[in-house]
């Protein structure tokens, strides 16, 4: 069944083989190709179907094969969670022609639909509300099209001097109907006007429209959100992303896939390590690695600290916004402590590209594990302070309990994955489910939540810190010692001391570092738990050194799109409970 | 036997703008406005190991109106640069702007479409921190210079 092509007269004989052979490990992971007028038909039985029951859609993206026809690939990916299964829908189409929607199957299609169309200028038949999501709106051309150029501004040296187009004026030229100047003048105006979207028509028949950000202190970050109150209570929400869009997939198209890496480590600022390794593991699967056990040990260990450092930061100010000021300082202390082990490793306390392609850059230090088994003794001691400060507190419990609900059904409508999705009772983790990195030798819990409010998301982020901390401990314990990279010099850097005595080594160095390695055509994609979700790349290679398109699924994006049904009919002040509850992180968002 | 007030019959004898600067210098209120990872760094600044507040600094306003300082702590996107604008223009005078990082420098390690190679083309900028991201130890220094350079007058 793999590789078929489905089109609308065999789309029901599809379901049907596919209902039949739900229990062969061929309908694991399939992967299958679709005419785009059989997609309304296939998406609705697929999720309608009991038996079938994909009930999640991780992502939609697009690949702009420049020079073929049809020009595009879509590329959707569906999840049944129940069954734990993986279904990949290819479709193509040409620039002109239209794909139908299914934003009114999955909810989340409606953010991922508006992105393609943002990025790749193709249009959705049916979509609700098809504008852009994250350039600003007077923006002509689509960014990620091949023969958009990549914008920025070049280096000056003295060859170039002179030649080089001042950034104003490429940006001038990109901006309909202004310039650059005008744009900085008038352009709050122009996004807020057009990011209200449909709430604009509420205030038609009375609804007070407020607008919250993107400077405000509980959006965490550039998020606007939009308001629509009836009195003190929240009618409906809308959202204006794009705030801190940084065309990162477009730039990656342009690096080498060590030089992109450097780039993951600032798409979730919170979690750099998380995105290292997300990245590496979809390069080595092209790849086709074994990676070596120390390496894989030293990334759990190392993906977990970042997990417990993420949820920290989520903690300490996600409890501020709502007046618990005393958590931030005592959250801080303990990161630090974490900062300085990344510190040790790698040099840097945030973007360290410490978990590298093929293993890890540098081996694990000296004092490493003594550092993070100190973290394993005191760490406990200080979670059960949190707990005292808050998870008891009758102001906390107030704030918290019964606000921003979210169902199971709504949860997974939406794409939520991650804490919000386990708080809503479903203990679904990559970590589990796809285990990747040698996460299977490790025994932990997935803690969940039952009413999947503020509280309980509170609850299992707690939980998930402690986990995470008997991973580290399992981990760190039973650390490997020999290689720490895979000793292939063709694409990992040879140790330093071969420099001096190999002229082969020393030309694999040099090819390596400005040249990179060629990576074998074909895609990949690896779901990693990131402390947000299900985070991963999707890597399409042309079997050049650099990726051909780098896609990534960012579980904030999805996650964030439950926001309206878990505000609507709260107060205005339970906005920044639940916004905290979130734990978005809007590099993430915007990538 | 009455003692002399001590504090009546001191006197203190300076400029009157060397002492408005002084007192500048002293009490900056930062704006809380993050845009990205920079900001996570600037709130690890404000936070206990490195505690802002021994510069006269803890008090982080989220209101463009109640503050003076302006750290521009993350990439600027374009979308972004006319709130960053608005939000300059809404700051009370005196005001200064630090650009934290690469980024709000010259847009850093990015080269794209999507943002502006440097905040200070939208808003003039006093302080250029370095780094990806600074340390806040780097950010404190950016802000001690800061003040060294009010105590030794802007022009108005």
């Amino acid at each position: 069944m793999n590789g078929e092509i489905i089109t609308i007269e065999n789309v029901e004989q599809f379901i049907n083989r596919l209902e039949e052979n739900t229990g062969t490990s061929d309908a694991q992971d399939m992967d299958v190709r679709a005419e785009p007028s059989a997609l309304p038909k296939l998406a609705e039985l697929l999720n309608k179907t009991s038996a079938l029951n994909y009930n999640y859609l991780s992502d939609i993206t697009a690949v702009d094969c420049l020079g073929r026809s049809p020009r595009f690939e879509i590329v959707y990916r569906l999840y049944s969670i129940p069954a734990n299964r993986r279904l990949w829908i290819r479709t193509q189409i040409d620039a002109d022609a239209e794909l139908p929607t299914v934003s009114h199957i999955w909810q989340n299609a409606d953010w991922l639909e508006r992105e393609v169309y943002d990025m790749f200028g193709i249009k959705f038949a049916g979509h609700p509300d098809l504008r852009r999501i994250l350039t600003p709106t007077p923006w002509i051309g689509h960014p990620l099209r091949k023969d958009h150029p990549l914008g920025g501004e070049e280096v000056q040296f003295t060859f170039n001097t002179g030649d080089i187009i001042p950034q104003e004026e490429f940006l001038s030229e990109h901006l309909e109907g202004m310039d650059f100047a005008s744009y900085v003048e008038n352009g709050d105006k122009i996004e807020s006007e057009a990011g209200a979207g449909r709430l604009a028509k509420l205030a038609e028949e009375g609804k007070l429209i407020v607008n919250m950000g993107p400077q405000h202190p509980s959006t965490h970050g550039v998020l606007r959100v939009i308001l629509a109150l009836e009195g003190e209570n929240i009618y409906d929400v809308g959202m204006d992303i794009g705030y801190v869009h940084t065309g990162i997939e477009k730039t990656s198209e342009s690096l080498i896939y060590q030089q992109a890496l450097t780039l993951t480590d600032r798409i979730d600022y919170v979690a750099p390590i998380a995105n290292n390794l997300a990245w590496s593991l979809a390069v080595e699967k092209l790849l086709g690695l074994d990676i070596p056990e120390r390496a894989q040990f030293a990334r759990v260990i190392l993906a977990e600290l970042t997990r417990i450092a993420s949820h920290l930061v989520w903690l300490g100010t996600s409890a501020l916004d709502i007046g618990a000021v005393t958590p931030f300082l005592y959250t801080f202390r303990e990161r630090e402590m974490l900062l300085d082990i990344f510190e040790l490793a790698s040099g840097q306390r945030m973007m360290t590209s410490y978990i590298n392609i093929g293993g890890l850059r540098y081996d694990i230090p000296d004092g490493f594990a003594e550092a993070v088994k100190h973290f394993i003794d005191i760490f406990p001691e200080k979670l059960d302070e949190y707990h005292k400060l808050l998870t008891k507190n009758p102001i906390w419990i107030e704030r918290t309990r019964g606000i921003g609900a979210l169902s199971l059904k709504d949860a997974l409508n939406c794409g939520a994955s991650g804490p919000v999705l386990r708080a809503s009772g479903l203990a679904w983790d990559v970590r589990k489910v796809w285990p990747y990195s040698s996460y299977e030798r490790f025994e932990f819990d997935v803690p969940t939540g039952k009413y999947g409010d503020v509280y309980d998301r509170y609850l299992v982020r707690m939980e998930e810190m402690r986990q995470s901390l008997r991973i580290v401990e399992q981990a760190v314990n039973n650390l490997p010692g020999g290689a720490w990279r895979v000793e292939d010099y063709k694409l990992a850097l040879p140790p330093r001391d071969k420099l001096d005595k190999s002229m082969e080594a020393l030309i694999h160095h040099f090819l390596v570092s400005t040249e990179g390695f060629p990576v074998p055509s074909g895609d990949a994609y690896i779901p990693t738990e990131g402390p947000r979700g299900e985070t991963g790349f999707y890597i399409v290679s042309d079997g050049g050194a650099k990726p051909y398109r780098a896609r990534m699924r960012s579980a904030s994006f999805s996650t964030l799109q439950s926001l309206p049904i878990m505000a609507r009919g709260h107060m205005v002040a339970d906005m920044a409970a639940i916004l905290g509850s979130i734990d978005m992180i809007m590099g993430e968002v915007d990538r | 036997m009455d003692k002399p007030n001590a504090n009546r019959s001191n006197i203190l004898l300076v400029k009157l703008d060397d002492f408005v600067r002084w007192a500048e210098s002293s009490s900056l209120w930062p704006l809380s406005m993050g845009l990205a990872c920079c900001a996570i760094e600037m709130m690890a600044t404000a936070a206990s190991r490195f505690d802002i507040a021994r510069f006269g600094m803890e008090l982080f306003r989220p209101s463009p109106r109640q503050a003076d300082l302006m750290i521009v702590a993350g990439r600027l996107s374009l979308k972004m640069a006319p709130v960053i604008r608005r939000l300059y223009e809404q700051m009370a005078e005196p005001k200064w702007v630090v650009s934290m990082g690469a980024c709000a420098s010259t847009s850093g390690v990015f080269s794209s479409y999507a943002l502006v190679n440097g905040c200070d083309k939208v808003v003039p900028v006093d302080v250029y921190v370095p780094g990806c991201p600074p340390n806040p130890e780097l950010l404190l220094d950016g802000l001690i210079k800061l003040q060294e350079k009010i105590r030794h007058g802007k022009p108005r």
